[in-house]
Formats: C-alpha cells, structure tokens, sequence
C-alpha cells in the first residue's frame, strides 16, 4: 500500500497552472499560445539553452542548499546571506590574499563555503544550544550578512573608480575558465555537487541517518543518531553549498562582488521552492530547479517578444507549487 | 421494544481489507454491551460508524427502531449518542464546566450564563455519582476525572447510547471501580453503554452481554452470566490461549542495570524523585503503576533520552550517566519504547530502512561510509523471517502493518542488539491476546538467556505475570519494591492510588 508515484501529480500540477496561467494571459487580452510558444523557444532553443543553463546552475546550486535540510526537516531559510557571504568571500580572497592565480581561485572558492557554512551552522548551533527555532534564525541572520556585504563592498572596499557599490575586480587569472561564450567552469562544480548529494543521499549511512530524521526525528534521537551534532553538520553543508554557488557567480560571471547582484535574481526562493516541490528528494528538486530555470529564462523571452510580463512565469510557479499541495492535501484528507 | 441501537450488516471496505463484513449488533436499552476483538477485528472501524465519524459501505443503524444515516459526530451527537475516546478530547486551559457545556452553552443574551452552567454540571455530576469540581482547571486534574469530565460532556449533550472505548486503560483499579459504578448508575437510569475492551476481568465484571468480533465479523454473541473467560478468548482468537506464560526458575546474575538516587526535573517540577533500582542477570523487574507517575521520565533518563538533574546509572558495569543514546546503547542497553509510532518506527519508512536502525553505523550494514544497500535487504529479510513479521516486502512501509505486526518489528530490532539489557515499556499496549503473548514469551526468553528485563507497564496482570520483582512508582517515586509473590492484585492496587500504608 505505498503511496502511487509521485510524478504524475507533479505533472497534472504543471498542467493545472499551464491552464491556469493561459486564462490569465488570455483575460488579460494577450494570447496564450504565443506566450508559452514565446517560453519554450526561449528556453530550449539550440541558441538560447546555454542561457538556461547558466541560469540553471546557480538555481540548482540554491535548490540543493535548500533540499539536504530539508531532507532531515529542517528549513534553511537564510540562503540570501550564506550566498552574499560566499560571494563577498570568494571576490576578496583573490584581491587580499596574494596567491598565485589559480591557487588564489581555489582558495577563494574554498574559503567562501567554509564561510558560509559555518554562517549556516550557526543557526543550527543556536537552535540546538539556546532553543532559538532555525526557520527563523536562518532568516534573519541573512540580514546582518547582507547588510555587511553591503557596507563593505559600499564603503572601505568600494571600487573608487566606479560609482556603484561594489568591489575591483578580481586578476584574470583566478577566474573560473569559461566554457563556451555563457557559461563557465562553475557549471562543473555544481554538477560535481549534485552527484555528490544525490550519491550521498541514496547511498551514505549520512544520508540513511538525515532522511530517518526527516522521517521521524524521535526515532532517529532513539536510535542513537545525535540530532543536535547531525543538524549542525547538515547546516554547514547547507551553507557551503549556498556559498560555493555564490563563489561560482562571481569568479564565474561577474567578476567582482556588487552590492546586491547576487540576490536580485531570486535564486534562493527559487531554489527553495524547487525543493520544497521535491520534498527535499535531490534527483527531484533538481528536476524542479531545471524547470524553473527553464521557465524563468523563457519569461524574458516571452517579455520581449509578446506583450505579456515575465511576471507570468513567477505565477506559473507559484501555481504549481499550490496545486500539488492542495492535491497532496485532498489526498491526505480522502485517507482512512 | 426496538433496542436502544442496532446496526446491521454494517459494511465497510479500505481497498483489498474488508474491515467490517456484515456486522449485527443490537444494544438494548438499559444494558452495558461489551464489545471485544483482537486488533484488527474491526471494533474501532464499526465505532467509528456509529459514531458518524465515517460512512459505511453498507447496513443499516436504527436508533429506538429508527433508521438514521450520520454524516458526522455532530448529528450522532443530536440524536443521542455519546462517545469517550481513549485520547481525551478536552480543552486542558479551560474549567470542568466550560468543557462540559463546550458547544451547547446556556445563554443570557449574548453571554455564556456560567451560573446556570455550573448548576447543570453539579446537577448532573450528582445524579450519576461523578464526582467533579466544576470549578477546578482540567490540567490540573488527574486522568481518572478528565474521564468522568468527558462522560458528564456526553450527559450533557443527553447521550442515550454512550460509546467508551478502552476506557480502563488509563485508571488505577480504584478508579475502574468508580467507573462501574456510575456505568451501573447510567443504565438503571435507562441508557445504555457500548463498553469497547481488550480486557477479559472487565467485562464479566460490568457487561451484561458480549459481542465478540474476529476479521470484521461477528464471531460470538454471549450473554455474560452464562460465558467464561475462556470462551470469550476462544472466540477472539479462534483457539484456546495460555492464561499465564511458564515461567522456570532461574539463576541470577550480577546487576546489569543499575540506577542510583535518579531525581528527574521539567515544567518546573520534580518528575522523578530519588529513584533506585537495579536489575540482574537472569532476572524480569516489573514497574507498575498509573501512567503519568513518573516511569516513563525514569525510563527516559536510564536510555539517555532526557537529562537528570542528580543520580548516576550503570549499564552492565559501564557507567553511562554522562553518555549519549548512542554510547548507552552501545553499553549494552536495547529498549522497546511505550510508544512504537511515535518513538519505536519511522511508520511512513520501510521495514527495512527501520530494522537498520542501530545496525547501520557497522559491518555488515556499514562499508565505509556506504550503507550496503543489499546487507540492508538481507538483514530485514531475516528478521522478518525470524519473527514471523506479516508484511508484504522489505520495501512495504511500516504505517501499513498491524500493531501487532509493527510491534514485532521494533522487538525484532531490539532484541537482535542481543544486549545484556533490554528495558520494555508497555510492550504489549494495544496488542491483542496472540501477539500479547508472543511478546511475553520472548521477554521472558531474554530473562532465561541471563540478560536483564526491566518491564514498565500498566496492565497489572502483565507486571504480576512476568515479574520477579516488582517496584510500584507513585508520584515520581518508587514507593516499594516487592519479591514477585507478594505482589498481589490488591496490594498493588493500593499502592498505584499511592497508599502504602494501607498496602502494608
């Protein structure tokens, strides 16, 4: 008596918001066939797909922050800081710490998950130690995070010689080497990640240990597993890879931190709800994070092609994410 | 004259599982009808229809020769009947009286008229022998009164047909004494009671017939003057049971387990206060008493779930007070938990994923930092096979199995550890009369291998049958340790209401 498989509901979701969403387009006076036409070319067009996929790399980065704590019940909401940490991190090694350029990138990348991390952990740290509730003490130690990127890329870091607020650029040689004319090595280091966390997942006694708790935590603490040292080990994760995808956008893309740059694509809420669509399982919420990417990188397009707002993309996933909770609810209420 | 209730050829179906399969039973007015079955019987499933709480696939219910259809517990209520849950369904912030008149309130204008709703609840209290204080906060009260607070809540609502189900699993022998009493009360005064039990004693003490089910039917229908107790267990399980496990005598060990002047504190209050105990080798110590008196902390803090504020415990001469779940258990400690699907399984998790537990952190299991997904399988298939577990596969969820079945998991995981302690907490609550015993045999089996068992329950009988000693806990304290045939019924009923001087 297992549940029936998860995949065609998340189709009839995807299906119920196309639905949706097309009564909107079309009450609005525009015409849906040329929308969603408009997203598919835009996403999945040979010319237009390395821009989905970069757009997809620092999703799926964001997502699998997300999912690996939330395998284990716990929600990292503090994605928005640990990815500024990473990315401040990751711009100022290369420029303050005289190494030789590829060690100096290697450093930096490094140094911009450990940071992270152990900004992640400490939200763990509080909640095992002093009780304070993770859901929210991740989110709000994004504040002061971001709120010191900001003055520090703003003020005694700033690039005089640009009117924004936002660091020098970084030597050359401790960039990540692009891979075509849109992407980057960062690719790869997210890729690495996926594997990793889906292997680790499926196959480690770690991932045995965090998907019992997620289970039942009172079983997991019964059966010996140290729920506070598990959350605490969870959370650095978490945030290393929060900060690792931030590392990547900016030795990768941009070259250099300015304020705000990192946080403006929405990737953490983006990420989150493409695990939370999964439930935490990696192989999906990859699956999720490729379909958003997808679907955002196609509303520009859309955007610039037809009348209808790119906004309509975002509502798409919202609607998705409604319906296969109101079906995963009606599910649970029609049950014996 | 039409009886109070009847329900025939009751039907009700989840997918393949046929929980109900034509069931009659008639309650006539003024009687108190037990009703009994193993689990999985379909008692719960064809209360649950009575009670309008779900919609049966076919039969019919009359009430006084009428035939009614409920869509909810709400219109059950408006035609006369009442149920107690095992689960008590009070609000614990709010008085005896708010509860009572909870949803049918005497109103002056807009407002509640408390004075008129207090005299109702008095009124009613006194007339069945309920003995309550309107005024008093329900979480200040003891189970014992939450349950009279639910009945005088059915009254109220002028319950004709009321529905207890498992009633006594909650009460001291004096308690259960009070409880029939008014039960008696309630039906001299022409109402009748459905008396839903596992518990052969009770029901001839205070039924006056028997339905019995087994596999969604009716097996037997018994008038109880002229039935036996075995006769009833005979048609519950179909076969004639053991009354009493063999118990041989058996030499014992040094002390495995041993606790010093463990004193327990939470909410701000002494939880458990100076405690001692030691069990050896070879040896079954039964704790009895009420359930909230404090066993369920000390056995918390003896397998490192909750923090003691003072003492020290040993496990197999390792002490361990200091330590970790982990470490304690890796001492030699397995525990089957009170509760097996909050505590004991993860339901929603494979039998497999559920009997690695503990096992995963080392060879076979564990290869380096992967967890042998094929060791996995071939472990959960044996202890399957080894206890007998009725489940479909390895891979099957354990939400799905039977109590009994699910039970049997959790003992299979625990006694595999084969360590030199096992503490049980309430092994067989909820199981019926087979897997009750099935569990007994093999606690006992512990005790002729040398380890030492100690047994934490609140079924007298089940202290009194397997114990070798017996320590009573009231209030947090262990308030006597008694060799296993002074532990009479009587005594330590005495003792559980908390007055040793009278026990002695």
């Amino acid at each position: 008596m297992s549940l029936p498989p998860r995949v065609p509901s998340v189709v009839l979701a995807v299906g119920f918001a196309v639905v949706a969403g097309a009564v909107l387009v079309a009450a609005s006076g525009g015409d849906p066939l040329a929308a969603y036409w408009q997203i598919a070319v835009g996403a999945l067009a040979p010319d237009n797909l390395p821009n989905t996929l970069n757009w997809a790399v620092p999703l799926t980065g964001m997502a699998l922050a997300v999912a690996i704590p939330l395998r284990g019940g716990m929600v990292n909401l503090g994605g928005d800081g640990q990815l500024v940490l990473g990315g401040l991190v990751a711009a100022l090694v290369p420029l303050y710490l005289p190494l030789p350029g590829v060690l100096s990138m290697f450093a930096a990348i490094l140094a911009a998950a450990l940071v992270a991390g152990l900004y992640a952990a400490l939200a763990a740290w509080g909640e095992v130690r002093h009780g304070v509730p993770m859901l929210i003490s991740s989110l709000l130690l994004s504040y002061p995070a971001m709120g010191l990127a900001s003055y520090l890329s703003g003020f005694p870091l700033r690039d005089r010689s640009s009117g924004l607020p936002q660091t020098v650029m970084i030597p050359p040689d401790a960039r990540l080497p692009p891979l075509g004319d849109v992407l980057n090595v960062g690719a790869f280091a997210i890729l690495v990640i996926a594997i990793a966390v889906v292997v680790f997942d499926r196959r480690s006694v770690v991932g045995y240990e965090l998907r019992l708790r997620g289970l039942n935590p009172r079983f997991a603490r019964y059966g010996g597993i140290a729920l506070g040292r598990q959350a605490v080990a969870t959370m650095f994760a978490s945030g290393g890879i929060a900060g690792l995808t931030g590392a990547t956008i900016v030795l990768g893309a941009q070259f250099r931190f300015t304020d705000g740059a990192l946080v403006t694509p929405n990737y953490t809420w983006s990420g989150l709800m493409a695990a939370l669509l999964a439930g935490g399982e990696p192989v999906g919420t990859i699956g999720a994070a490729l379909f958003f990417a997808a679907l955002q990188t196609g509303g520009f397009a859309m955007q610039r092609e037809t009348a209808v707002p790119r906004v309509l993309t975002m509502v798409l996933q919202a609607l998705v994410i409604l319906f296969l909770a109101a079906r995963h609810g009606l599910r649970r209420r029609a049950a014996p | 004259m039409a009886p109070a209730l009847q329900a025939s050829g009751i039907v009700k179906r989840y997918g393949p599982l046929l929980a109900n399969d034509g069931i009659d039973l008639d309650v006539a007015r003024g009687e108190v009808h037990a009703v009994m079955g193993e689990n999985g019987a379909g008692k719960s499933t064809l209360m649950s229809i009575l009670y309008g709480m779900q919609a049966p696939d076919g039969g019919t219910i009359r009430l006084d020769g009428v035939a009614v259809r409920f869509r909810s517990p709400a219109e059950a209520i408006a035609h006369g009947l009442g149920m107690v849950h095992q689960a008590f369904k009070l609000f614990s912030s709010l008085t005896v009286w708010e509860n009572i008149v909870y949803g049918r309130e005497p109103r002056r204008g807009p407002f509640i008229d408390g004075a008129a709703a207090r005299r109702a609840a008095v009124a009613l209290a006194e007339r069945y022998g309920l003995a309550v204080d309107p005024g008093a906060l329900v979480a200040r009260l003891s189970v014992g009164v939450r349950q009279r607070v639910e009945i005088l809540k059915a009254l109220y609502r002028e319950a004709r047909v009321l529905i207890l189900d498992e009633p006594t699993a909650v009460l001291t022998p004096p308690e259960r004494d009070v409880l029939f009493a008014v039960l008696r009360r309630l039906v001299v005064d022409g109402r009748s009671v459905i008396f839903v039990t596992h518990k052969l004693d009770e029901v001839l003490a205070i039924s006056d017939r028997v339905t019995v089910l087994r596999a969604g039917r009716v097996a037997a229908r018994m008038t109880t003057r002229e039935t036996s107790a075995r006769e009833i267990v005979r048609a519950m399980t179909g076969r004639v049971v053991a009354d009493r496990p063999d118990r041989v005598s058996m030499p014992q060990g040094a002390a495995l387990l041993h606790a010093e002047a463990i004193t327990v504190r939470g909410d701000g209050r002494v939880l458990v206060a100076d405690a001692n105990l030691s069990v050896n080798g070879g040896e079954v110590v039964g704790i009895a008493g009420v359930a909230g008196n404090g066993q369920t902390e000390l056995v918390e803090a003896l397998v490192g779930l909750r923090a003691v504020a003072s003492g020290r415990v040993q496990v197999n001469g390792r002490d361990v007070t200091q330590s970790d779940v982990a470490a304690r258990r890796e001492a030699g400690l397995a525990y089957i938990p009170e509760d097996r699907a909050a505590v004991g399984t993860a339901p929603t998790a494979s039998a497999a994923d559920n009997l690695a537990m503990g096992f995963h952190r080392r060879p076979p299991l564990r290869r380096g930092w992967k967890l042998d997904g094929t060791a996995v399988r071939d472990w959960a298939r044996r202890l399957i096979a080894r206890f007998d577990i009725r489940i479909g596969s390895e891979r099957t969820p354990v939400a799905t199995l039977s109590g009994g079945n699910m039970q049997k998991v959790v003992l299979a995981r625990e006694l595999s550890h084969a360590a030199p302690v096992l503490i049980a907490e309430q092994p067989t609550r909820g199981l019926d009369v087979g897997a009750a015993e099935f569990v007994h045999g093999e606690l006992l089996a512990e005790r002729a291998r040398g380890r030492a068992v100690l047994l934490v329950s609140a079924e007298l009988s089940e202290v009194m049958a397997l114990s070798d000693r017996v320590l009573v806990m009231f209030g947090g304290r262990i308030i006597a340790d008694l060799p296993a045939a002074q532990a009479d019924e009587e005594r330590l009923g005495l003792l559980m209401a908390g007055r040793p001087g009278v026990a002695a």
